[in-house]
């Protein structure tokens, strides 16, 4: 995918001084402020990041209860814990988790656009956007996974997700065996974001 | 067919060598997120918005409609051969600064000026017009409605429609004319930012269809248990012969 950009050097420099003008205009014409953009992308490293999205993942390893309820009532089940207020918020409005189990494996994909979940997962990594992915994961799941380095049992089932409606999907990924002991912390540090879309396993080397 | 909607089952590409995993690969990138997410934020259809926001009072300059559907619809429209040239950002770069053009906020002739200089720019802080943009993006813009009333019920076969495609759709173009099976029916109807010319807009129930890989790419499907599930409004539905 590195090929993807390999562009003439100027490529990005004008892209940058473009942007750079609209930005200066706009803030002089009373659009936007000085400081809009950079409290937006504040908000995106500080609130919306895929460390929500750990934080469920072993809430629902952890608690039996809370995993059959994040699958039922994805945004019910995130209201319980202890989140700023913003989980229900932009690209957040319609959560819905789905579990991974023995001989069932997710996979969320968008094939229009980028849909993705905000609150608990940040903005989309550029492999979620990249038109191959987003071609080939619809008609080869399995092939593409494997391509990625997860090979599935032939008889494990694969559910992909074209994210083309209203809601916003993550992936419960399995808890990785030999981790009974592990502390929460711990236990975070195994979950990806790869992990929470499916292309990935949870404890997976990245 | 419009290439950008039949981007799902496209053949003839490469593999996947490795998962590129930053979301900006160029810092520029980060500055037209931030004015997309800006112009979102400072809609003016959130003053009749999930949650109502007080956009009215807001000291901005901007007062047009900007969503989702907007940029999407500018991304849809595009030559489609000159879409896949563009990188994910470059497209939004292209699309919100001709908006900007057309409404006119900004002319060629300024912008040509700024890109020659690079003074920064100094302005008052109008604190309301950020706290407004964190706003949206904390409480969002929710586009469930009324209670509905479905047309489909879950197990019933439905035939995906093949209407003519506007310049944005929510319909995966691979989808259309091939038969799934409602698995479910969400509560309330859910209105789409715009009119898109291919029947959604007006608030209407969204379904969960399951479809056959088999179905959908006939003997070319791969071996092993696989299921695809899309999110569909209504008006891409159709009954079936045996249930209608």
């Amino acid at each position: 995918m590195t090929g993807q950009f390999a562009y003439p050097s100027d490529r990005e420099e004008a892209s940058a001084k473009k942007v750079a003008a609209l930005e200066a205009l706009l803030i002089e014409k009373g659009v936007i402020t000085p400081q809009t953009v950079d409290k937006v992308l504040a908000y995106f490293e500080t609130e919306m990041t895929p460390l929500n999205g750990k934080k469920i993942v072993v809430k629902a390893w952890t608690d039996p209860e809370f995993a059959e309820k994040v699958v039922a009532d994805t945004p019910a089940a995130i209201a319980e814990l202890d989140f700023p207020e913003g989980m229900a918020g932009a690209e957040g409005e319609h959560l819905k988790a789905v579990a991974n189990k023995p001989g069932v494996h997710n996979l969320v994909i968008c094939t229009l656009c980028s849909c993705f979940p905000w609150p608990v997962l940040g903005l989309p990594p550029y492999w979620y956007k990249d038109p191959v992915f987003r071609a080939r994961a619809a008609r080869e799941p399995r092939k593409v996974l494997a391509e990625v380095g997860l090979e599935l049992p032939e008889d494990t089932e694969i559910k992909v997700w074209d994210s083309s409606g209203h809601s916003r999907w993550f992936v419960i990924p399995e808890r990785p065996a030999g981790t009974e002991d592990f502390t929460e912390e711990q236990l975070m540090e195994l979950v990806t974001t790869e992990s929470m879309i499916g292309v990935a396993l949870a404890g997976a080397p990245s | 067919m419009k290439l950008q909607h039949y981007l799902g089952g496209l053949e003839g590409l490469p593999e996947i060598e490795s998962l590129e995993k930053r979301v900006f690969v160029q810092d520029w990138e980060k500055r037209i997120f931030g004015i997309h997410v800006a112009m979102m934020g400072l809609s003016n259809h959130l003053g009749s918005a999930l949650p109502a926001y007080p956009i009215d009072e807001v000291p901005t300059t901007f007062k047009d409609e900007w969503t989702w559907a907007d940029l999407r619809t500018g991304a849809e429209a595009m030559n489609p051969f000159d879409y896949f040239k563009y990188r994910y950002y470059e497209k939004w770069l292209g699309g919100i600064t001709q908006f900007f053009l057309d409404k006119g906020y900004v002319t060629e002739e300024e912008l040509a000026a700024k890109m020659a200089e690079s003074e920064p720019v100094d302005a008052e802080v109008k604190t309301e017009i950020d706290d407004q943009v964190i706003a949206y993006l904390r409480y969002g813009d929710d586009p469930r409605r009324d209670v509905a009333h479905p047309k489909f019920a879950v197990g019933s076969t439905v035939r995906i429609a093949n209407r003519p495609a506007g310049s944005h759709s929510r319909l995966p173009g691979y989808l259309r004319g091939r038969t799934g099976t409602v698995e479910h029916i969400f509560e309330g109807d859910y209105a789409y930012f715009v009119q898109t010319g291919d029947g959604i807009g007006d608030p209407m129930p969204i379904y969960i269809v399951a479809f056959d890989p088999v179905e959908i790419w006939g003997p070319q499907a791969e071996d092993g248990p696989e299921t695809l599930y899309a999110e569909l409004f209504e008006a891409y539905l159709e009954p079936t012969e045996e249930n209608a």
